[in-house]
């Protein structure tokens, strides 16, 4: 019995430290943690978004559900640019999420892929710039098109999927589409 | 052994990953790439440095028969640290290898040193094991990386190296090229090994 005290308690001293130094680091890492996040989402909204000034980029919510981000030319918020959504795609080995910001028209004006864990070399591909470019595979093939009726070349569409990369292409392809098929009718309840 | 020894051991002559055959597992996933694995190594050096540093001083105050949990105590926290700390200041570094960060915690060489070595002996020569051990990790990470990703990308450090019309060998950045590259890499420091052996 006093063999389990003594045991016990000197488990107990070092996980106490040990948990103690975790929160000293916790604490000095986590606003660096956050502000990165903001970070990371500011410049999605300005990749979907190109030449918006930040603070001319308001959110429409439902709740707490973000809906979709509206784009003006200033922060007089008179003259509409576009509009950003997220779209979701059920990709290969995980869920593909991208900011997509469109025109009035629905015509693409910039793309980013958030967040994925596609089969690296492959579906991750669908985030490359390759050597020498500036562009994303996604940006490069979406940007200018037209949200509607978008599918991979495989189904009969004009994007040309990553060779060994279908799902992963086909996912993006089709979360755009789902994607502004949401924001329409968004746009449509609140008009 | 020398102190010096102790230090240059784990880079070739008991190198965890090519004569231990310790933390396989990382190695095939992360050296994909010269920088995932370099960046892998150089985290897990870290940890396997501070744990032996904290596991030699205290082993004295541990229990044999609890040491294993207060080794995997140690090897988590310092993990815990090395993952926020990459988290908030190398986001795409930390994005890139990903779930690999915290798996440091079960990776074999770390807590195979601290039973080895670090609870027997002293601050200074466990501290030299761990860098040594940890470095040795880092160049078997690399080697790895060097080779798949050339041939399976075409690229070092995502800088193509083998010019347009190379065409690259898709294998060799998916697991069976994992498999495969190791093997011959272990294949050839064994017949190294016995040719040194025979002279």
């Amino acid at each position: 019995m006093k063999d389990i005290i003594k045991l016990g308690s000197i488990l107990m001293l070092i996980t106490t430290i040990a948990a103690t130094a975790l929160a000293a680091v916790y604490s000095v890492t986590k606003p660096r943690i956050e502000l990165k996040k903001v970070e990371a989402l500011n410049a999605a909204k300005s990749v979907a978004l190109p030449g918006v000034n930040l603070k001319a980029i308001d959110e429409v919510k439902n709740d707490e559900k973000l809906l979709y981000y509206t784009g003006y030319s200033d922060t007089s918020k008179s003259n509409l640019v576009g509009y950003a959504f997220l779209a979701y795609g059920k990709g290969y080995s995980s869920t593909i999420e991208s900011i997509v910001g469109v025109d009035s028209s629905g015509h693409i004006l910039g793309i980013q892929v958030l967040s994925q864990t596609e089969t690296p070399g492959l579906g991750t591909k669908i985030e490359e710039i390759k050597y020498g470019d500036s562009l994303t595979w996604v940006q490069n093939k979406f940007i200018g098109k037209f949200c509607q009726n978008l599918a991979v070349d495989k189904d009969g569409g004009e994007i040309q999927s990553i060779t060994g990369a279908t799902i992963s292409s086909r996912a993006v392809t089709n979360s755009v589409v789902a994607g502004y098929e949401e924001l329409v009718q968004y746009l449509k309840a609140a008009n | 052994m020398s102190a010096i020894k102790e230090f240059t051991k784990g880079i070739y002559k008991e190198n965890p990953v090519f004569k231990q055959a310790l933390g396989l597992c990382p190695v095939l996933a992360v050296s994909n790439s010269v920088e995932n694995g370099l960046g892998m190594g150089l985290a897990a050096t870290f940890v396997l440095v501070c744990s032996n540093i904290i596991i030699s001083l205290i082993r004295k105050g541990v229990p044999p028969k609890i040491r294993i949990p207060v080794y995997i105590v140690v090897i988590a926290t310092f993990v815990t640290m090395i993952d926020l700390s990459m988290a908030g200041f190398f986001p795409a570094l930390h994005k890139s290898l990903g779930i690999f960060v915290p798996l440091i915690v079960v990776n074999c060489i770390i807590l195979g040193r601290a039973e080895a070595y670090a609870g027997k002996n002293k601050v200074g020569l466990s501290f030299l094991d761990g860098l040594g051990m940890g470095i040795g990790f880092t160049f078997a990470l690399m080697l790895l990386g060097v080779i798949r990703e050339l041939l399976g990308n075409g690229s070092l450090f995502g800088v193509p190296m083998l010019g347009a019309h190379f065409e690259p060998v898709l294998i060799m950045i998916l697991p069976p090229g994992a498999f495969l590259t190791i093997g011959f890499v272990l294949g050839f420091f064994n017949w190294l090994e016995n040719r040194r052996q025979r002279n």
